[in-house]
């Protein structure tokens, strides 16, 4: 094998410009604090990075799940809704089982992995669309939700079920823990592991997979199923926060999941995308959504501002990956 | 080489990508009615050449010419605009629409009430015709063999008026009998006074077809001159600037121990089960025209396809499970023909790739073996001669003959028994053809059952120790090494695979290798 050491293309403009395009999601990063910074005294106080970690927390397990869903290709839209299911299941338990909150924590992740596993099997082996797949179950799930509570919230919870999100380690709560130690692990899951390899795989080419021995079929179903157990872990915490199980908890975040992966670098196409990415953009929209708050823009313009992004950040992403390397 | 006539000229171009130089100042001028062949071994600049010239890249200096107009660069519409069409290497054809549809996308006969479909379909069937391809308009494109969707693409370039028609490799996806018709088709278009440039591997088609013989090596034009001045010699040299002593190596002879073991195999579409047997260090070719089912069969052997009766053994272990990966388990290897499509997953790097089939050999509890399987690969890589950026280069950023390296040497990190071959050198240049042929032939010689199914002639000829013609999934022949030496032996081939030799033909005929050879039917 011949290795061209190619020695010119540091220190020139050229590699000043592959770099910038390269990080550009840093950069934006550091330019968005850096505003926030300058005009706000409490956007940098630890209380107000606190605020942002816990906001993020739950979209950050959803976003990962959807992560790997969108690398093999697919899209998730059912984990919004599977949110707000597991999270009334948990509930419900808790209402039951006042002493075991333990067995309400079991009871809406085991609702999230099932319904992910049956986004999974309707995916890999019956071969239905994902979008289609997962849109009947964002349906489904969500009119459970309502079932569950006989189309009320659900309250009066025992106090220990709070402590599930609440309780608080090195001054951070359990959901901002998870959110750290599930990036990471899914970091070294994607990039270490034959597991994230044979995803990438999949995503890349499926037939290509197929003939080098990866059962592609299991591949699948699994980021569907590992999709909707993290959807079920964050609807228990998202209802532990706030003491209550609630049908509408979880709509719409499917979007702002598939947002944050987007803007991370992914491609919607597959085999593209890393879960560093995903953690970056994730950040970059709570970032936004608190500085936003401090500086009191109205919502509807938060909105209109965060839509641009999404597609500015992408069309970024475009641009750079047609330069020719 | 300045033609006052030009219809095409390119002017000093250059071009790099990353800092590295593809194109080192290239000038050129095609004359209207005339073919050029552009040869190069693979990553020479041929195709970054091609899409300056149609527009698709912008040259870092220099300028294109069309008919004395200047091409605004890295703009497509203008190229079509002035008569410049490309036939990519990949063709760009919507499979889901009809072949008139495919003819007249972008510029449809409409009326007062809407589309004029009949019109069109007629206008097609015409302009088909002319080129003597009578394919029904109103077919669906993707159910046309390959062959004839590309002369469906040339015709679409022709129908929109193209003066210049560059041709991106146009043989290197169809079979050998389709290629007379897509010579016929060139020839009728020199003759209409378009001006042709088309990139090629194979000597025999440029003896066939070009006027003028360009060669491009390391992005510079190391030669330009009339056919009829050059040797086949003075080709191959300017192309990878050394003597070829001898594209084949030698063969080894073959064991005797049965290595794969097919027996009533039975693949879908075919017209029988078939059984065939493999021994240690042999190399049996198929050959067939497309569609024969050698892909068909190569697939199902490796469990891609399923098959619904009989048994495959290899060392007398009969596979079970009909996957892909139960097949790896029982020490095979496949080189499909897609390399893009089914070989490599591009968007991932040479490592990664490489990891793919022998991910339990290079993990331990899931998690990978980072150095490991880095040094085993770049074994294996060398040994392949992979010419990369190194093992983390993407994929999709190597030259075609070093992906399909990268496709062969992935499956030498673990010891094979039986290696498949489709079309192992397809759209692969010569310099890095030489050497597939020399990995195939020292894998043989370590004890390899090798079966490649191929529509290059000489390879089937030249590399096989026995070759079987495939027709309707079945065998229509057998040839031995001997029978392969034979002077005639190409024109037996073609007849049995085309099945002008019936079974029903009762005459021995001495040539015709095919009245004894029925046994593994």
């Amino acid at each position: 094998m011949t290795i061209t050491q190619d020695t010119t293309r540091r220190f020139s403009a050229k590699w000043l410009q592959d770099l910038a395009v390269r990080y550009a999601m840093v950069i934006v990063m550091v330019l968005i604090i850096s505003f926030f910074l300058y005009r706000s005294a409490r956007f940098g106080t630890v209380d107000n990075v606190v605020t942002i970690l816990i906001a993020a927390a739950p979209f950050a397990l959803i976003a990962l799940g959807q992560t790997l869903v969108i690398l093999t290709g697919g899209i998730d839209l059912s984990v919004g809704s599977i949110i707000a299911l597991s999270a009334m299941s948990g509930a419900l338990t808790a209402k039951t089982f006042p002493d075991r909150v333990w067995l309400a924590l079991l009871v809406a992740v085991a609702v999230g992995l099932i319904a992910g596993s049956i986004n999974g099997l309707v995916v890999s082996i019956i071969n239905v669309p994902p979008f289609i797949a997962t849109l009947g179950m964002l349906t489904l799930a969500s009119g459970l939700a309502f079932v569950v509570g006989g189309g009320a919230p659900i309250n009066g919870l025992p106090a220990a079920y709070g402590q599930i999100a609440n309780t608080e380690i090195f001054g951070l709560t359990i959901p901002v823990i998870l959110m750290i130690v599930s990036i990471v692990g899914f970091g070294i899951l994607m990039k270490r592991t034959a597991y994230g390899m044979r995803v990438y795989a999949v995503g890349g080419n499926r037939l290509a997979a197929e003939i080098a021995g990866v059962k592609t079929g299991r591949i699948l179903f699994s980021v569907y199923a590992i999709s909707g157990a993290l959807a079920g872990l964050s609807g228990i915490m998202l209802s532990s926060r706030v003491i209550s199980g609630s049908p509408n908890l979880g709509q719409g975040y499917e979007l702002d999941a598939i947002a944050a992966v987007v803007i991370g670098g992914a491609s919607l196409l597959g085999g593209r995308g890393t879960i560093w990415g995903t953690a970056l953009g994730l950040l970059l929209i709570q970032t936004l959504n608190n500085g936003l708050d401090i500086l009191t823009v109205p919502a509807y313009w938060q909105d209109v501002i965060k839509g641009m992004l999404i597609v500015t950040a992408v069309a970024v992403d475009v641009w750079a990956s047609k330069r020719p390397v | 080489m300045a033609d006052e006539l030009g219809t095409l000229e390119c002017r000093d171009l250059t071009k790099a990508f990353g800092g590295i130089p593809v194109l080192k100042g290239i000038s050129l001028s095609l004359a209207p009615g005339t073919i050029t062949a552009l040869a190069g071994e693979n990553g020479a600049g041929k195709s970054t050449l091609m899409k300056i010239a149609s527009g698709q890249y912008r040259p870092d200096s220099g300028e294109v010419l069309v008919r004395g107009e200047r091409l605004p660069s890295g703009n497509p519409q203008a190229a079509y605009r002035l008569g410049v069409a490309i036939v990519p290497q990949e063709l760009a054809s919507v499979l889901e629409m009809t072949v008139y549809e495919n003819i007249f996308i972008g510029r449809e006969l409409s009326g007062p009430f809407g589309l004029r479909r009949r019109a069109m379909i007629e206008s097609a069937r015409q302009i088909l015709h002319v080129f003597g391809v009578d394919i029904e308009p109103t077919r669906r494109m993707g159910s046309l063999p390959v062959g004839l969707r590309q002369i469906v693409e040339i015709v679409k370039a022709t129908n929109t008026g193209a003066r210049v028609i560059l041709l991106d490799e146009p043989s290197s996806a169809i079979a050998e009998r389709e290629v007379g018709k897509l010579i016929e088709v060139m020839r009728t278009l020199r003759d209409r006074g378009v001006a042709l440039l088309f990139t090629t591997h194979k000597m025999e088609e440029m003896r066939a077809l070009a006027d003028r013989v360009l060669v491009l090596r390391d992005g510079e034009l190391v030669l330009d001159e009339a056919l009829r001045n050059l040797t086949d010699d003075d080709i191959v040299t300017a192309m990878i600037g050394r003597e070829l002593e001898g594209l084949f190596p030698a063969l080894p002879e073959p064991g005797t121990e049965a290595v794969l073991e097919i027996d009533n195999l039975h693949v879908s579409g075919a017209a029988a089960p078939l059984s065939l047997t493999v021994r240690r260090g042999e190399i049996v070719g198929l050959a067939g025209l497309v569609g024969a089912g050698r892909t068909e069969l190569l697939e199902t052997v490796f469990g891609i396809r399923k098959s619904t009766a009989g048994s495959i053994r290899v060392k007398g272990t009969t596979i079970k499970g009909g996957t892909p990966a139960a097949a790896i388990a029982a020490r095979m290897a496949f080189v499909p023909e897609d390399r893009k499509g089914a070989g490599a997953v591009l968007s991932m790097s040479v490592l990664d790739n490489a990891t793919l089939p022998r991910m339990d050999k290079f993990s331990v509890g899931g998690l990978l073996r980072q150095g490991f399987r880095r040094s085993q690969v770049r074994e294996a890589m060398d040994a392949v001669k992979l010419r990369s950026r190194g093992l983390d280069q993407s994929m999709e950023t190597l030259s075609g003959g070093n992906q399909q390296k990268v496709v062969l040497a992935r499956w030498l990190t673990s010891p094979v028994d039986v290696l498949i071959l489709d079309e192992p050198t397809r759209g692969v240049d010569v310099g890095a053809r030489s050497e597939i042929y020399r990995i195939i032939v020292d894998l043989a010689e370590q004890g390899m059952a090798v079966v490649m199914a191929s529509s290059d002639m000489p390879e089937i000829l030249s590399l096989s120790h026995r070759a079987l013609v495939l027709r309707n999934g079945i065998i229509a022949g057998e040839l031995d090494s001997e029978q392969l030496a034979h002077p005639g032996v190409q024109d037996t081939i073609f007849r049995l695979a085309s099945g002008l030799e019936g079974i029903e033909s009762s005459d021995p005929d001495p040539a015709d290798p095919s009245t004894n050879n029925q046994k593994d039917n």
